[in-house]
C-alpha cells in the first residue's frame, strides 16, 4: 500500500524527533482527520472547531469511550490491515482502534523506548504473544520490542525454568496483573534474577477484583525477583494510543516521546491545571495518524514539570450507591 | 420504657430530620411495630398468638455499620434498633455522621444510654453483639458476614439499583416527581433511580420525555442545589458527558441535556436499552421501555431496589414485580419510603426479634 505523505512525514519525525515540533505537526494531522473521518468531523463541528486550527491545543480530545461507539478511521475501511480491541464488559462493548499501517505504530514503540533510555534487552515477556491475542495492542507492542522466543508464558503459564535459566541481566516485561500472579505463584520463594535486571509493568487491575498500589507491587516484585524498585518501570499506554509514557520506580513521573503530549486538565473546563494540581489526562499522540490525535482519557494525574504523576485509572471504577464509606473502612 | 414511650421519644428526636426521614410520628413508629410484630405491644407484654400467647424479645445489642453518603439509612436503622429497646452500636464512616450525633443528642438520657458510636470497628463489637446490620457494597457485606460469628443475626443491605418506569404519561405529568426522585440525596441512596424506562406511546415520546425531565431537573436544582463533588466525581460525570456529547454529534439515537457548567444535573436519552449504571450526583438515563426489561437490566436485574411507577396501578405493579424490587411506588415518592417498607425484602423489625410463647396452665385459649 502506498504511504500517505502525512505518514511518511510522521515516520521521519518519529525517527528524527528534533526535526519538527507538535505545534507544526498536530494542526496538520487534525486537518487531515477532519477531512477523512466523518465521526471526528461531526464531533469537531458540534464543538465549533474548524478544520484549520492555529494552536494544537485547540484540537478537541475525543473521549476514550468513543472508540466503542464510533468508527474513528481516518482512511477507507478497505485499507485496514489491523484492528486492536479494548477489553469490554458485558453490555458495554469494546473499543476498536484501526490501522492502515503498523509501521508508524512500531516506530513509535521502538523510538519511544529508546527515547526513554530503557534497557535494550535481552527481554523476557510474561504476557500473551500476538498469536494468542491478535487484537491486543499490548501484545503487539511487546512483540515489537521482544522476539517470539522471549514470550515465556504461553497459555498464561509462566515458565519459571526460563527465568531461572537467565545468566545475564534481563528486562522482564508484563502486565501488573501478570507480575502479581508471578509473585503469588512464587509465594515465599525468591527467584533472584541476575544483577542489573529490570522489569516493565503496565495496565491496571480492572475487572480482576484486585487493586494494589504501585509501591506495594514493586515491593513484591523486588522481593521475588531481586530487582530494585527503582529499576522497575511503569508504562502508561492504551489501545486508543500509539505511543507510550514511562515512569521509573514506585513514585516515578511519566514522560512521553516528543511526538506525544500529555496535558493535565480540569475535567469540566479542559483548561490545563497549575503545577502540582490534579486533573484528567488529555493525550495528543501524533503517531495516531490513522485515527484521531487527541484523546480524553479516563485517568487522573498530577501535573509535574513537563511530566505527570499518574494517580489512578478509571474513576468509573469507584464504588457507588450505599457503599462508599463502608468500603473506605474495608480498604483500611 | 415501653414501646410507646420509646416511640414518642424517637419521634420527638426525629423532628428536625424530617427532610431525611419523612413523617416520623409516634403513631407511624407504633404502626410499624404493629405491622411487623402483630401488635404494638408485642415487646411489652404477652399478646394473643393462636391459642397461646407470645412476646417478642429484642436482641440485646445490635451493631449497625452505616455509610456516609446515606445518613437517612443510618438514622432509619438506628431508630429501628432503639424502637425495639435494644442497645445499639453504630460504626460510623471515617468522617463521622453529624446526623447521627445530632439525633442521639436529642434523645432522653435513658435512651442515649442505649446507643454508642465509633469511627472504628473493634473486633469486640462483632463478637459481643446479637445482630449485625450492614449497609455497603456487596463486597463489604460479604466481608463482614464472613467476620460475624455463627449464630448471630446478620442483615446485609448490599448494592441496589433503582429505576423508574413510565407507562403512560401523555402530558409529562410525572416529570417533576421523576426529577425529585433522581435529585434528592444526590442519587446516593439505594432508592435513587439511575434510569427511567419510558414506554414509546407515540413516536418520539421517549426523547420528548427526556427533554421535559431535563427542564424539571433544572427547576428542582434551583431550589435544591446539588452538594459538593470530589474531583473524581467531577471527572467521572464530565467524562460521561463528553462521551455522550461525542455520540450525540453523529447519532440521533442519543441526546444529552446538561445542567449548567457546574455539572448540576445531566439527562441522557439513549435508544440503547441496556441499563447503564449512573455515576450518580444527578445523572439520569432515559430509555425506551423494552418488552423484556429484565434482559435489558443485565447484571443489575438481581439488584433492583425500588421501582417508581407512573401511573402506579396494581396491574402495572404486578407486571414488573418479577424484577423482584423490594418496593414499587409512585414516581415522585421513591425517596419517601414508609417506615413499614421491607427494606431489601426483609421485615426490618421482625427479622431481629425472637419469640417466646406462653401456654397458660389453665389451658390454651380458644
Amino acid at each position: 500500500m502506498t504511504a500517505h505523505p502525512l505518514e511518511t512525514m510522521l515516520l521521519a519525525w518519529i525517527r528524527s524527533p528534533d526535526t519538527r515540533s507538535p505545534g507544526e505537526v498536530l494542526p496538520e494531522l487534525h486537518a487531515s482527520h477532519f477531512r477523512r473521518n466523518a465521526a471526528y468531523r461531526a464531533f469537531c463541528r458540534s464543538l465549533g472547531v474548524p478544520e484549520q486550527v492555529a494552536d494544537w491545543r485547540q484540537i478537541p480530545c475525543v473521549p476514550q469511550d468513543a472508540f466503542k461507539h464510533a468508527d474513528l478511521r481516518s482512511f477507507p475501511p478497505e485499507e485496514t490491515i489491523k484492528t486492536f480491541r479494548t477489553s469490554g464488559t458485558t453490555g458495554e462493548g469494546f473499543g476498536q482502534h484501526h490501522f492502515r499501517t503498523l509501521e508508524i505504530y512500531e516506530a513509535a514503540v521502538l523510538e519511544g523506548w529508546r527515547h526513554a533510555g530503557l534497557p535494550t534487552g535481552p527481554f523476557l515477556v510474561i504476557a500473551p504473544h500476538p498469536d494468542e491475542s491478535p487484537h491486543s495492542s499490548l501484545s503487539h507492542m511487546l512483540a515489537t520490542l521482544a522476539p517470539r522466543e522471549a514470550f515465556i508464558a504461553p497459555g498464561g503459564e509462566i515458565d519459571f525454568d526460563r527465568l531461572r535459566a537467565a545468566t545475564t541481566s534481563v528486562c522482564l516485561l508484563g502486565t501488573a496483573l501478570g507480575f502479581l500472579h508471578l509473585c503469588e505463584q512464587l509465594g515465599d520463594r525468591r527467584l533472584g534474577l541476575p544483577p542489573g535486571s529490570t522489569a516493565m509493568e503496565t495496565g491496571g487491575y480492572k475487572g480482576s477484583g484486585r487493586n494494589i498500589s504501585r509501591t506495594d507491587l514493586y515491593g513484591r516484585i523486588s522481593h521475588a525477583l531481586g530487582i530494585a524498585p527503582e529499576d522497575i518501570i511503569n508504562e502508561y499506554g492504551m489501545t486508543e494510543l500509539s505511543s507510550q509514557f514511562y515512569a521509573r520506580g514506585p513514585r516515578g513521573r511519566h514522560h512521553g516521546p516528543p511526538w506525544a503530549c500529555a496535558i493535565v486538565a480540569d475535567p469540566v473546563t479542559l483548561q490545563e491545571v497549575g503545577e502540582g494540581e490534579t486533573g484528567i489526562l488529555l493525550v495528543y499522540d501524533a503517531a495516531n495518524v490513522g485515527s484521531v490525535a487527541g484523546i480524553r482519557t479516563q485517568d487522573l494525574a498530577i501535573r509535574r514539570e513537563g511530566s505527570f504523576e499518574l494517580l489512578g485509572r478509571d474513576p468509573a471504577a469507584l464504588p457507588r450507591g450505599c457503599s462508599r464509606a463502608a468500603d473506605e473502612w474495608l480498604a483500611r | 420504657m415501653t414501646t410507646t414511650e420509646r416511640a414518642h421519644a424517637l419521634a420527638a428526636a426525629a423532628e428536625p430530620f424530617r427532610a431525611l426521614l419523612g413523617p416520623t410520628s409516634a403513631a407511624d413508629l407504633l404502626a410499624w411495630v404493629e405491622a411487623e410484630l402483630g401488635s404494638a405491644e408485642a415487646l411489652d407484654r404477652w399478646v394473643p398468638h393462636g391459642r397461646a400467647r407470645t412476646k417478642a424479645l429484642a436482641p440485646g445489642t445490635i451493631l449497625h455499620v452505616v455509610s456516609g453518603n446515606t445518613p437517612h439509612a443510618a438514622l432509619q436503622t438506628l431508630i429501628g434498633g432503639l424502637l425495639l429497646g435494644s442497645r445499639n452500636l453504630v460504626k460510623l464512616p471515617r468522617n463521622g455522621l453529624a446526623e447521627v450525633d445530632g439525633f442521639l443528642s436529642r434523645l432522653p438520657k435513658s435512651m442515649q444510654a442505649l446507643a454508642e458510636s465509633s469511627k472504628d470497628l473493634p473486633d469486640s463489637w462483632l463478637s459481643s453483639v446479637d445482630a449485625v446490620i450492614v449497609y455497603g457494597s456487596d463486597e463489604t457485606v460479604s466481608a463482614l458476614r464472613a467476620r460475624t460469628p455463627a449464630g448471630k443475626i446478620f442483615i446485609g443491605h448490599g448494592h441496589k439499583a433503582s429505576l423508574g418506569i413510565v407507562w403512560d404519561d401523555p402530558e409529562f405529568a410525572s416529570c417533576a416527581g421523576a426529577a425529585r426522585d433522581a435529585s434528592l440525596f444526590d442519587q446516593q441512596g439505594c432508592l435513587s433511580p439511575q434510569a427511567f424506562y419510558v414506554r414509546e406511546s407515540r413516536p418520539g415520546f421517549v426523547r420528548a420525555y427526556a427533554e421535559h425531565l431535563a427542564s424539571a431537573m433544572e427547576h428542582f436544582n434551583r431550589t435544591h442545589p446539588r452538594g459538593p463533588l470530589t474531583l473524581e466525581e467531577k471527572a467521572e460525570i464530565a467524562n460521561l458527558r463528553a462521551a455522550y456529547r461525542f455520540r450525540a454529534a453523529g447519532d440521533l439515537r442519543v441526546a444529552l441535556w446538561e445542567g449548567g457548567g457546574n455539572l448540576d444535573w445531566t439527562v441522557i436519552y439513549e435508544e440503547d436499552l441496556w441499563f447503564n449504571a449512573s455515576p450518580l450526583n444527578r445523572v439520569i438515563f432515559v430509555k425506551p421501555l423494552p418488552e423484556d426489561l429484565a434482559d435489558a437490566m443485565g447484571p443489575a436485574a438481581g439488584h433492583v431496589g425500588a421501582i417508581g411507577l407512573f401511573p402506579c396501578t396494581e396491574e402495572l405493579a404486578g407486571r414488573f414485580a418479577a424484577l423482584r424490587p423490594s418496593r414499587i411506588c409512585p414516581v415522585g415518592r421513591m425517596q419517601d419510603p414508609p417506615w413499614t417498607w421491607h427494606n431489601g425484602g426483609v421485615a426490618s423489625l421482625a427479622s431481629l426479634v425472637k419469640w417466646v410463647d406462653f401456654e397458660p396452665p389453665s389451658g390454651l385459649t380458644a
